[in-house]
């Protein structure tokens, strides 16, 4: 006899934003991903504790990733960022850390929580019209034409390139290759290859993505009943062997498997000339399929002449201590970025720095667009708000059901954490100013002495465009109080330097400020939260 | 989740990094103690004497023990040397960055200065490098002096050693009984008796005969005791090489067999065939067994090299064999593949004897169960057995009759195998003499493969006439005395086959517990060499390099700071720290560094009574460096005389000037790459996440306080 337990009810947890656990943990999350962000941020170590790898990373990707965060409130949060660093790779840091902010900035408002909801779309939408429009003044269109050889090469590289390992070596060292390189351990080095080729000097290659490793007659489900005597094995490696005669028949001069090639076929297809490559990898198919215009056999059973493409050239490469076959195409379609750096911990977070500017670029080319770095976009994008909402006509305020004084306190705390989120690009000690004329973000660091004038000290913005040259009026960015009102629309710098300027993707950080303020605002319409104890 | 803040003065994993380095101090230098490990649950221990073993054993749970087990395995991969200088230095450099933590100074400040500084002293340094081929001339040169003290030197370490039970006393009470040979003579002018004295005393005196022997005349008589003085008199006549070359002969001589022509033929050019031995003493700081292990190595690989036009060390045509019981001083290598069989299987061998073998060679195991990797066995396949044979006897015993049929078919007489081998086969093949040997590594497989034409299967049923090779040979391995083994269990035998590349560098030893430890010591040695050759240049040693980049720290001390250069690199002014104040605190961190080491070395070799002696020593040579004008020329000449550090500072000073020490050029900047790496890494780090189930464990936990937990 079995006893039934009853069920428990569920846990109803009202305004989970008022709670002290919720509060202290928002905190934390924010000042673990304040204390990232940017080119000075500090790394984190993510690990098991009880001797398992350990992730040394600043990006938000690896972070997420890593972080368990159990509060549902929180949850929320972590899966918008999650959601947004899948689709834009960058910003992910800018998302969650403005999120954190406004969150804290709205919590301790006294105003209700549907109006700021209004206000703060509101002021998304005067923001992303700003951004969008052609008089923005942080916004600077990325110009492909002047580099066109450029723009060839990312055109053919971009979502082809591969990257391959290669740890224990210097950064220095990474290469690009054109073609692929499929590791191959157990090939020998300093012997010829001797590949059969086609009469137009070129390699007839079949691409298997089916295990040719010979287990394939196990059913999925069910039983096979076989009489004593018979071996499935051998007639499946006859099979393959036939696979393999045909192959030799066709004057296929290289085989490449994802999976597995039984021993035997391996065995056959070297004694009639025909190279054999396995365990290629699911990742490398798709680039491997185009590179050589094979079609991708899936099946054992049936070889139509059609599949096979045609590849110029197939070399032994040897990087550090791996060994390489490198398939060489006719037309450098396809690269293979060699990437090295000495310890794993820090080659996984090159990797993931390639990878997002590999997307970034990606971004930037459908929309050639960028926005200025450095937190001078968000200190711009303040002003500008501080500026506009000073001057919004009282029709604006009725139709958001807000005072006005409502609508200045959400709009402060709305520039506020815009505002923060460049403040946290400091990691060292000193200063944050912003400048009365462009909006700009400028940093002075720490350890200098005292300055009655904030020209002795500043010497560039953060994004680089704009220098000490004139009297810009600068005051300290700070968090707290009710920051002056700029005399009209911040300006957008009259000259243009282009060199060595800091840019963001402008598509990721739109995303990333939508996320943000939408996701700020689901949080602060939660009401209840509801637990299942079962 | 639990989060720890790394706490930014008194950052808890640069503490972490230096309190387990410091663990590994005594490893510095070539004068190494040995330590023991014991483990307190089971009371085991075990003898160490490189940062790698001792890495292995301490509890590396925390992030930056984990990351430092990371590099140090990643150096050992590479270069199987320069681990201890890794080590310490991450200790070192921890520490210094704390105190410039402590000072206020900003991290970026730190990182920045720190990696430009390596950078400029790892450019500074590439003035010291020598070529190989300056080395070689250098060595060849040196080396021809004789010297009428030798002889004693080496009579001493015979006589007082002829005995080879008294060696093994020997061995028991000094771990390095070499040494004291060395020391007999410490007055002299000369190196030549140095090298001698390296030759490690009984196989000194074993190899005697030939010593004196002209190149060729075997029919001298072999007068125990005489030889050596015999041959310091016709010395002169004899060149330095060919005193190397008998030696690597006499490892050989106790081998009766038909393999050993390539040993006698007379070396093309007495130059060339054992400088490399010469280079391989310079490298290895003083560890005498390799280097006589790794002069035969270099002689036999050179030989072939002149067919094959490569001037390199191949590490993958050596293999090494480890033998317990037997003295040191046994240590040799032999051509083709040693390893250890059964008795029975030495049964076998014996019918072998002189016989040309058809050799079979299989790179997966040889059981009924084994399948090639990727091969997903079928789970719901069932057989059906219509007509019951009762006299079938059981399914294995028709796979082991099938098996051994293929290879009786065959002719195989050898099988080398990768994997493991099934009980019964085995037991089945020896009954008819087939001799299987497992497991055997992929490199010898294949070295076989290339000399026998023999293609390696997966399966047996794969055999087909092209897939066997012959012309081996397998014989019971032999002492250069032709010692009887009696090894217990297990029989050492070798498997050749003429004109293969295949090297066995068989480690003989009475210490249980020194058999890894030779192992890692020879591997040492060889990797040395071989990144020695492949860089095609080496550091001049004894702290010449270390003490160029003391000097060259304070010339970037007095520099002013580059402007803007900063600029093309990082183009944020986020990453643009003011740097100057700075800069001299965070060079003298870099310097501190070097510093340690060479005051640590000193130590370690007893040249200076304490660490804070060996300072004031290093500040009085640097300064004698900087003021002399050319502190790289002024270090060079030094070194030239021998004694970079003064007081005799070279290990080997004591045993006259001349004898030279180099160092490897990548292993060394790479591990001060690496370790500055580390520091750098776990310096910019501020917080650690422990995720998982640990999680609980710590909010339970006494620490708990020092975590926040999400």
């Amino acid at each position: 006899m079995s006893r039934l337990e009853a069920k428990k009810p569920p846990l109803f947890i009202s305004e989970p934003l008022t709670k002290d656990a919720v509060c202290q943990s928002l905190l934390l999350l924010s000042r673990i991903f304040k204390s990232s962000y940017g080119p000075a941020g500090r790394l984190k170590q993510l690990h098991n504790g009880v001797g398992g790898c350990v992730c040394t990373t600043s990006q938000s990707s690896a972070l997420l990733r890593h972080l368990s965060v159990s509060n549902p409130v929180l949850r929320v949060l972590t899966a918008s960022v999650q959601n947004h660093v899948s689709r834009c790779s960058d910003c992910g840091l800018f998302t969650a850390i403005l999120c954190c902010s406004l969150i804290e900035n709205f919590r301790s408002l006294n105003v209700a929580p549907c109006t700021v909801i209004k206000i703060t779309r509101h002021l998304l939408s005067l923001c992303m019209d700003y951004l969008k429009s052609e008089a923005c003044g942080c916004r600077v269109s990325v110009d492909f034409s002047s580099v066109e050889t450029l723009v060839c090469l990312t055109n053919a590289v971009l979502g082809k390139c591969v990257i391959i390992p290669v740890k224990g070596r210097r950064v220095m060292d990474s290469t690009v290759l054109p073609g692929l390189l499929i590791e191959t351990p157990e090939i020998q080095l300093g012997k010829p290859l001797a590949v059969k080729r086609t009469g137009s000097n070129m390699i007839k290659i079949a691409l298997f993505c089916v295990s040719m490793s010979g287990d394939s007659f196990s059913p999925e489900e069910g039983t096979i009943a076989v009489r004593h005597g018979i071996s499935l094995e051998m007639s499946e490696l006859n099979q393959l062997l036939n696979v393999g005669k045909q192959l030799v028949s066709d004057g296929v001069g290289l085989v490449v498997c994802q999976k597995v090639i039984h021993p035997s076929l391996k065995q056959y297809l070297k004694e009639n000339h025909v190279m054999a490559v396995d365990r290629a990898g699911l990742s490398l198919m798709e680039p491997l399929s185009r590179m050589t215009g094979s079609k991708p056999i899936a099946s054992i059973h049936s070889l139509s002449p059609g599949c096979y493409g045609s590849l110029k050239d197939v070399s032994i490469e040897r990087v550090a201590s791996k060994r390489f076959v490198h398939l060489i195409p006719g037309d450098t379609v396809i690269c293979s970025l060699i990437l090295c750096n000495r310890s794993e911990t820090a080659w996984d977070e090159l990797k993931r720095v390639c990878e997002t500017a590999e997307h970034v670029l990606q971004l930037t080319m459908k929309e050639p667009l960028a926005l200025l770095g450095g937190g001078c976009t968000e200190t711009h994008l303040a002003s500008y708000i501080r500026y506009k909402s000073s001057s919004l006509s009282t029709s604006t305020f009725q139709d958001l059901g807000c005072s006005q004084t409502q609508y200045q306190l959400v709009a402060d705390g709305f520039c506020r954490s815009l505002e923060s989120v460049a403040r946290s690009l400091n990691h060292d000690g000193g200063e944050i100013l912003t400048d009365m004329v462009y909006g700009h973000c400028w940093f002075v660091p720490s350890g200098l002495p005292p300055v009655s004038d904030w020209s002795d000290v500043v010497s560039k913005c953060g994004c680089g465009i704009n220098g000490n040259t004139e009297d810009l009026s600068w005051r300290i960015l700070e968090g707290q109080s009710c920051s002056p009102v700029i005399q009209g629309c911040p300006k957008e710098p009259s000259v243009k330097v282009t060199d060595f300027l800091t840019l963001d993707c402008f598509a990721a950080k739109c995303s990333g400020l939508q996320v943000a303020v939408e996701t700020a605002n689901l949080v602060l319409d939660l009401s209840y939260v509801i637990e299942d104890q079962n | 989740m639990a989060f720890r803040d790394v706490n930014a003065r008194r950052h808890i994993g640069l503490q972490q990094l230096s309190s387990l380095a410091s663990t590994g101090r005594a490893f510095l230098g070539p004068m190494k103690s040995h330590k023991f490990i014991v483990d307190e649950t089971t009371n085991q221990s075990t003898l160490i004497c490189s940062a790698v073993r001792l890495i292995e054993s301490l509890d590396l749970t925390s992030a930056a023990g984990q990351l430092l087990n990371e590099t140090i395995q990643a150096q050992n991969k590479e270069f199987k040397t320069g681990l201890s200088t890794l080590l310490f230095l991450v200790g070192a450099w921890s520490s210094a960055v704390v105190e410039c933590l402590q000072q206020n100074v900003p991290v970026s400040a730190i990182v920045s200065v720190m990696s430009e500084g390596l950078n400029s002293c790892c450019e500074r340094v590439q003035c010291l490098q020598i070529s190989i081929h300056d080395v070689r001339k250098e060595l060849c040169s040196s080396r021809v002096r004789p010297n009428a003290f030798e002889c004693k030197a080496c009579q001493v370490g015979c006589d007082s050693l002829l005995n080879p039970q008294d060696l093994l006393y020997f061995h028991k009470c000094i771990s390095e009984p070499e040494v004291i040979s060395i020391s007999c003579c410490s007055h002299q002018e000369d190196d030549c008796h140095f090298k001698k004295g390296l030759v490690s005393p009984l196989v000194g005196f074993v190899s005697s005969a030939s010593l004196v022997k002209p190149e060729g005349d075997r029919s001298s008589s072999v007068i125990p005791g005489s030889g050596v003085i015999a041959s310091s008199c016709i010395k002169q006549k004899l060149t330095h090489s060919r005193h190397f070359r008998t030696l690597g002969k006499s490892h050989f001589s106790g081998q009766q067999g038909n393999f050993q022509e390539y040993l006698l033929k007379p070396s093309a050019d007495p130059c060339e065939c054992s400088d490399l031995g010469h280079l391989a003493m310079a490298l290895s700081h003083g560890n005498q067994t390799d280097v006589k292990l790794l002069q035969s190595i270099v002689e036999y690989q050179q030989e072939r090299a002149e067919c094959r036009g490569s001037a390199q060390l191949n590490i993958t045509e050596i293999v090494t064999c480890s033998l317990l019981g037997l003295p040191e001083s046994y240590s040799c290598v032999s051509q083709g593949f040693v390893t250890l069989v059964s008795p029975e299987q030495a049964k076998v061998i014996k019918h072998f004897k002189d016989k040309s073998l058809q050799i079979l060679l299989v790179d997966g195991d040889l059981t009924e169960q084994y399948r090639h990797l990727g091969f997903n066995r079928p789970h719901n396949v069932r057989t059906v057995l219509e007509h019951p044979n009762l006299e079938g006897g059981r399914a294995g015993d028709t796979w082991l009759s099938r098996m051994l049929d293929i290879l009786v078919t065959f002719e195989v007489n050898l099988v080398l195998v990768k994997g493991s081998v099934c009980k019964n086969l085995l037991d089945r093949c020896t009954a008819s003499r087939i001799l299987v040997i497992s497991p055997v590594p992929r490199d010898v497989l294949c070295a076989f493969g290339e000399v026998t034409g023999a293609q390696p299967v997966t399966y047996l049923s794969q055999l087909n006439p092209s897939c066997a090779g012959n012309g081996a040979q397998v014989e019971l391995w032999e002492a250069s005395d032709g010692r009887v083994m009696d090894l217990g269990e297990l029989v050492p035998v070798r498997i050749n086959v003429r004109g293969i590349p295949l090297l066995t560098a068989v480690l003989t030893t009475a210490v249980a517990s020194k058999v890894q430890l030779l192992e890692d010591q020879f591997w040492t040695s060889v990797y040395r060499l071989h990144h020695a050759l492949k860089d095609g240049k080496v550091f001049p040693g004894g702290g010449a390099v270390e003490l160029l980049c003391l000097s060259h720290i304070q010339v970037l001390t007095e520099q002013p700071v580059r402007p803007a250069k900063a600029g093309k690199e990082f183009p944020s002014p986020w990453l643009d720290t003011p740097v100057a104040e700075y800069k001299s605190l965070v060079l003298q961190a870099l310097a501190s560094g070097w510093k340690r080491y060479l005051s640590v070395v000193m130590c370690n070799i007893a040249k200076a009574p304490s660490e804070l002696e060996a300072r004031a020593l290093v500040d009085h040579h640097l300064k004698k460096a900087v003021d002399c004008g050319s502190p790289s020329a002024y270090i060079l000449e030094l070194f030239r005389r021998g004694d970079v550090l003064g007081g005799g500072s070279s290990p080997f000073a004591d045993h006259g000037e001349g004898l030279k020490v180099y160092d490897n050029v990548a292993a060394k900047t790479e591990a001060w790459r690496r370790a500055l790496d580390l520091v750098l890494l776990v310096l910019q780090t501020d917080a650690e996440i422990i995720t998982g189930p640990k999680r609980n464990e710590l909010l339970n936990s006494p620490v708990s306080s020092e975590f926040l937990f999400l």
